[in-house]
């Protein structure tokens, strides 16, 4: 009996015009943005390409290891799943420069640009978001005259009269619907897919598919919460023309009010200025500590003079400087001489010198790792809590839930982002250790090319791997369980509203 | 014909629709002032203080002409929009500031000739440490492009589809009114009652932005929002006819409205950006990368032509012209290349905004820009503004030196130019201004093309409507 209702429900779904229209605009949109998103992605992935050639191509041009060091960084490759959700992928910084003076983070990277500014201006829509807009949409659209519809015909009261639970003809209902529903979403996701593999620039692997299988389960919980809710309205209204009224507001409430209001309405949690600077001046003193010794060792060592560089006359650039940047907690000191051949006076001078960057590369290491280990807690009080509330906030929304979720799945939310930083800092430290190993702060190297210049060939190279399915699992199952939540909370309050009212 | 729009309207203003329009527009609209009113201080007092800083920077300067000739007037600020909460304009995405970039040193031994100021055009740079989540700006732009759109059609999908599943047509068409009237009746019937809420909202709006003491609008200012109050309407008006056209054409009103949420979605939500998008591909600005190799191209071939052509010591006077004009030529031709970049980007952008005007909701943000005076005509009009102005500075610059009778008149070098100081009052100042003239002639086009649409439109549903079989 439950399977006469699912097909009678399916066969009545399957013959409307807003099926056809549904599973048309569905196919037409996805397929055009996808479309659109891969030349956007292929040309994000040719800037990415172009970048790393030319900061390839400075380093080896570099004929000293200070002067190299100060061109190494770390490039992020734009996110191929970005085309699902774009996130942040496009938004934070997707380079960062490694050096041993300073621990990389999210507030050091900037951005190669080499796109036109002003096209920002015109946003660029991925496929979670037609599916959050449209898809809430259509789910609304075949669930206001489920009952409403059946109560103003009166059918409802004959096939009550048949001896079925009603419970069951609520399942009959809800799967018959979203059968119908699913087929405009696989049919242009499956599409989507199917262009994602014909393209050559993009490279999909086992574990992308899965992550890909993720998106499109979560798509299908959060089809199933509105599907849920316009069934719910449809219930407890009884009359098609209000339920569809109401089904739209509370669409537009949730998909486009609320998300945006929210935002500016809630407080935001500052992080307090004092906390700001105490750690800046915190960060100050490491440095302070730093150059002390730095002119402490100038003095005492055995070569007379306090010239970091030690009066060497030869022909070359030298520098030296702190930077800092308040703000993001930034704080450093580099110090680069990059000289191409010397006099005879100078010669004398060379092993003092060695001696000097010897010492202060392992002073600049070490302070830079002092620094981190007030910068991160620092950093993570002022800028990521703020944001994780507002994001919090954004999930009292199914619409919320489902960005953060597929973003999630994609890689492309913050955690994401910052798994890149985190290999930015791994690399600094191979680096690192591969400069102690082959004694280069030591060494005639590190500021002069004269004799040999800097062989940047046995230097790790640096490679992001994104972390594999589990990890994406990890991060996103919160939110797809929270949906799955609203689902069955949702169905049982329609059932015992259906239940309890009167045909 | 006033009878049917009455009774249209009494009819709409008894259901839920129009209750819920109302509560939706009000709260959209309030919590857009309150939004505006937070952050609307903010931006001017950073103006201000940026502006103080650079005229603070330019005092410095004045004890030399050739010091400010070189160095320039500091950096040119962009005065921000006192009705930025009418339409956001992507304002982020533009650069708020035009530079003067200059040399330190430009020559390689003596360190005597200095680069001199030129005019440079930064990007916007992104915030990268903005982690916060980001949705779109409920501006009036937003309010009334996606949303008013979409109540007009809900409006009227079913203002003559209802009735003809109701039978109530065949009835009101059984008297002697002409069809025309019965449709502009039932047009304007909508149109007031949406009109009610929106005008409700609209002054909420303006009242609470006005009470503040923090936000002066002046006369122009009103001027302008009384055209947006226009432009709403006749884009309203665009809505409310595609509804009547398509429920007049269709039978049944459920089928209508799953058209006109179709149009809604095609033409209001995926137009813009995807057309955007597709036309971009289209022609591609040189590459950050490129323009830096060119400008060191530039550079080094004026320096080979220094040092073939520098005429021999024995003739200073000829040496200091020399080097005068290799000073502003280096300037003029790196200002050349900065403004190339700058045309690239910007012919892109307005190839794709052209492009975007086939959907009606881009038309609408482009002119609430303009006449918001924000957006991307604006940033063309503020970047003009610093053109015109950097020829009235170096202007300046050649006028003081000429009146200066001790002068060698040779500007570029500091031993060839006036050596007075210059009182700072006299330096020409740039000031940003808005001018409503100019909106007008960049929003003409599009206000002529949404006029069109509704036009069009209206035709289209008149001539539907008096062929239909009732």
């Amino acid at each position: 009996m439950t399977l006469i209702l699912i097909r009678r429900e399916l066969l009545d779904n399957l013959m409307t015009f807003r099926f056809a229209a549904a599973t048309f605009i569905m196919l037409l949109l996805v397929v055009a943005n996808t479309f659109v998103l891969i030349i956007d992605y292929e040309r994000r992935l040719t800037g990415h390409n172009d970048a790393a050639k030319m900061h390839q191509r400075q380093l080896q041009e570099k004929i000293t290891y200070s002067a190299g060091m100060d061109r190494l960084s770390a490039d992020r490759p734009p996110n191929p799943l970005s085309i699902f959700n774009v996130g942040f992928d496009k938004r934070l910084g997707n380079e960062v420069q490694v050096s041993h003076g300073v621990v990389p983070s999210l507030w050091d990277g900037y951005m190669h640009g080499s796109s036109n500014p002003f096209m920002d201006m015109f946003a660029s829509m991925d496929i979670v978001f037609i599916f959050e807009v449209i898809l809430s949409l259509f789910a609304l659209l075949f669930a206001y005259d489920a009952f409403a519809g059946e109560y103003e015909a009166g059918t409802l009261r004959l096939v009550l009269t048949h001896p079925i639970g009603r419970g069951y003809i609520l399942f009959a209902k809800y799967i018959g619907a979203m059968l119908c529903l699913l087929a405009p979403l696989l049919i242009s996701l499956l599409l989507a897919v199917i262009l994602l593999t014909t393209s050559t620039s993009i490279s999909v692997n086992t574990d992308d598919f899965l992550r890909i299988g993720g998106i499109i389960f979560t798509s299908v919980a959060y089809l199933s919460v509105f599907y849920l809710i316009g069934l719910l309205i449809s219930a407890a209204t009884r009359r098609t023309s209000t339920a569809l009224m109401l089904s739209m507001f509370v669409w537009g409430f949730l998909v486009l009010v609320y998300p945006n209001v929210i935002l500016t309405v809630i407080p935001r949690s500052e992080a307090p200025d004092a906390l700001r600077t105490s750690a800046f001046n915190r960060i100050e003193s490491i440095w302070d500590t730093f150059d002390r010794e730095r002119k402490h060792y100038l003095v005492t060592d055995d070569f007379p003079g306090e010239d970091w560089g030690y009066e060497l006359r030869g022909w070359g650039s030298r520098s030296a400087y702190f930077w800092d940047n308040p703000r993001t907690l930034m704080y450093t000191y580099n110090s680069i001489m990059d000289f191409e051949g010397f006099g005879e006076e100078d010669e004398p001078k060379m092993p003092h010198a060695q001696k000097h960057f010897g010492f202060l590369g392992a002073q600049t290491i070490d302070a830079a790792g002092r620094t981190w280990l007030i910068r991160k807690p620092a950093l993570e009080e002022i800028f990521i809590q703020p944001a994780n509330v507002e994001r919090v906030w954004l999930k009292l929304s199914p619409v919320g839930l489902y960005d953060a979720a597929t973003q999630a799945w994609a890689g492309t939310d913050l955690l994401g982002i910052r798994d890149f930083f985190h290999a930015a800092r791994q690399y600094r430290q191979s680096v690192i250790n591969y400069l102690y190993d082959h004694k280069v702060f030591e060494s005639r190297q590190w500021f002069a090319g004269d004799k040999g210049a800097a062989d940047w060939s046995g230097l790790p190279q640096f490679s992001f791997q994104r972390d594999d399915i589990s990890t994406n699992a990890k991060r996103a199952l919160p939110d797809v369980c929270l949906l799955l939540m609203i689902n069955v909370v949702l169905f049982i309050v329609i059932f015992l509203i259906f239940v309890k009212s009167e045909v | 014909m006033w009878h049917i729009a009455k009774r249209e309207l009494y009819d709409n203003l008894n259901s839920l629709r129009f209750a819920l329009t109302t509560v939706l527009l009000l709260a959209l609209m309030l919590t857009n002032a309150v939004v505006h009113l937070h952050k609307h201080p903010k931006r001017i007092q950073k103006y201000r203080a940026s502006v103080t800083k650079s005229l603070a920077d330019l005092t410095v300067r004045t004890d030399s002409l050739y010091n400010i000739a070189q160095q320039g007037p500091g950096l040119l600020y962009k005065k921000p929009s006192p009705l930025r909460f009418c339409a956001d304009g992507g304002e982020a995405f533009l650069s708020d500031v035009v530079g003067g970039a200059f040399l330190w040193s430009i020559s390689g031994s003596s360190g005597r000739l200095k680069g001199f100021w030129r005019l440079d055009y930064p990007a916007a740079t992104p915030n990268l440490i903005n982690i916060r989540p980001d949705v779109t700006k409920v501006d009036w732009g937003f309010i009334i492009g996606y949303i008013l759109s979409l109540i007009a059609l809900l409006f009227t999908f079913d203002s003559i589809s209802g009735e003809r599943e109701h039978g109530t047509l065949r009835l009101m068409l059984a008297n002697p009114i002409p069809r025309h009237t019965v449709l502009i009746g039932k047009f304007l019937g909508a149109l007031i009652s949406i009109i009610i809420p929106l005008s409700l909202a609209m002054l909420m709006n303006l009242l609470v932005i006005s009470t503040s003491s923090d936000v002066h609008l002046g006369a122009n200012a009103w001027g302008r929002l009384g055209i947006i109050f226009f432009i709403a309407i006749l884009y309203l008006c665009l809505f409310l006819a595609l509804g009547l056209l398509v429920s007049a054409r269709v039978q049944r009103r459920a089928v209508s409205l799953v058209i006109l949420l179709l149009a809604w979605v095609i033409f209001v939500v995926f137009m813009p950006s995807t057309l955007a998008a597709i036309v971009s591909g289209f022609s591609s600005p040189m590459s950050t990368d490129e323009l830096w190799k060119r400008r060191g191209q530039l550079y080094e071939a004026r320096w080979e032509r220094y040092d073939t052509h520098l005429p021999k010591e024995s003739e200073p006077a000829k040496r200091m012209q020399f080097e005068g004009e290799h000073v502003i030529q280096e300037a003029q031709e790196q200002e050349r290349l900065s403004h190339e970049h700058l045309a690239q980007k910007t012919t892109q952008a307005q190839l794709a905004r052209t492009i975007t005007r086939i959907s009606p909701v881009a038309i609408v943000q482009h002119l609430l820009e303009s006449f918001a005076g924000t957006g991307f005509n604006r940033h063309l009009q503020f970047i003009e503004n610093t053109q015109r102005y950097a020829r009235q500075f170096r202007e300046f610059v050649a006028d003081t030196d000429r009146a200066d009778p001790e002068s060698l008149h040779f500007i570029g070098v500091r031993e060839g130019m006036s050596q007075k100081p210059v009182s700072s009052d006299a330096v020409p100042k740039f000031e940003d201004t808005l001018s409503l003239s100019k909106d007008f002639n960049a929003a003409a086009v599009d206000l002529l093309l949404l006029t069109l649409f509704v036009v069009v439109l209206l035709s289209g549903a008149y001539l539907a409507f008096v062929r239909v079989e009732v």
